[in-house]
């Protein structure tokens, strides 16, 4: 359905960042990664915005540190963590979204309607 | 290299990215998306759906990194080198028709002060019997005139040239409101 795949881009947009300094806590990343850390949640990157804007924007902002570093293997990849206000944002961001969650929650768990498939 | 990410060099560099800062983010592409391949993940999986546009998902990262110097240049194809064709009838026909005015009344005016007022005349000194009375032609400033005069019928050609136009636009513009609304 379109609107509802409008709807679900429109959610994201509003927590990429969030969701990329959430995957960062669990150590240092390159970008590759985090598309995977965030699929192996169920957040797939298909039909969405790109991460690698949002990342340089969260550099831009000193919500993330960088350096490079040789992978697995591979060639030297630019690695991000958040950085101490990156952190910061972060414990915000989650408190503001569990906020809204819960009040849209108690908006709609009332709603008993069933999804036609 | 792949297509994509050549397509995003493009992109840097006709933005004026610094080459050395375009080669670091096209390395970190590029590496992404062989990692990606080799494991069997689709480009989309890993750029989202910029992968569809690389134009626009390199233009967006140089922008977010703040290497794109300001203001950024136009495309090419984005300017437009002429104006577009509504744009520009409008234009021709506004000129056509503020030219047909002009001519109208140039030959309004040349027709009006060629048009035959040699025969005014004037009596000058008192009527005495068995003598004409003195007469002088007031005011000639020019030589020739008259209705037949060449500058006389070029006046009246102009004007009626002139209002044929404004007519023919009148109508034009009368018929096509009509149709649009």
């Amino acid at each position: 359905m379109v609107v509802s795949g409008r709807r679900r881009t429109e959610l994201l947009r509003g927590v990429l960042d969030l969701c990329l300094l959430a995957v960062m806590q669990e150590g240092p990343t390159y970008g590759y990664e985090m598309t995977k850390r965030l699929r192996a949640r169920g957040l797939s990157m298909v039909g969405e915005g790109s991460i690698y804007p949002l990342l340089a924007r969260l550099e831009r902002d000193g919500l993330v540190e960088t350096y490079r570093s040789a992978s697995n293997g591979g060639p030297p990849r630019k690695y991000y963590r958040a950085s101490a206000i990156g952190q910061e944002a972060l414990a915000t961001g989650v408190a503001e979204w569990r906020a809204g969650r819960d009040a849209v929650d108690a908006v709609l768990s009332p709603v008993d309607v069933e999804v036609k498939s | 290299m792949t297509e994509f990410v050549d397509a995003c060099r493009q992109e840097w560099k006709r933005l004026g990215v610094p080459e050395a800062v375009a080669n670091e983010m096209a390395a970190d592409l590029d590496a992404d998306l062989d990692e990606a391949r080799a494991e069997g993940v689709s480009a989309e999986e890993v750029i989202g759906s910029g992968v569809f546009d690389p134009r626009s998902f390199a233009a967006e990262w140089a922008t977010e990194r703040g290497v794109v110097p300001t203001p950024a240049p136009t495309l090419v194809e984005d300017r437009p080198a002429i104006p577009a064709p509504k744009t520009r009838n409008r234009t021709l026909t506004i000129g056509a028709v503020t030219a047909a005015a002009v001519i109208a009344f140039i030959g309004f005016a040349l027709a009006i002060r060629h048009s035959g007022s040699v025969a005014v005349t004037r009596v000058v000194g008192p009527l005495k019997p068995f003598a004409p009375p003195r007469v002088e032609k007031w005011p000639v400033p020019f030589a020739v005139h008259g209705p037949g005069t060449p500058m006389h019928g070029i006046g009246v050609v102009l004007f009626l040239a002139g209002v044929a136009v404004l007519i023919a636009a009148a109508l034009y513009w009368s018929r096509r409101a009509r149709t649009t609304h």
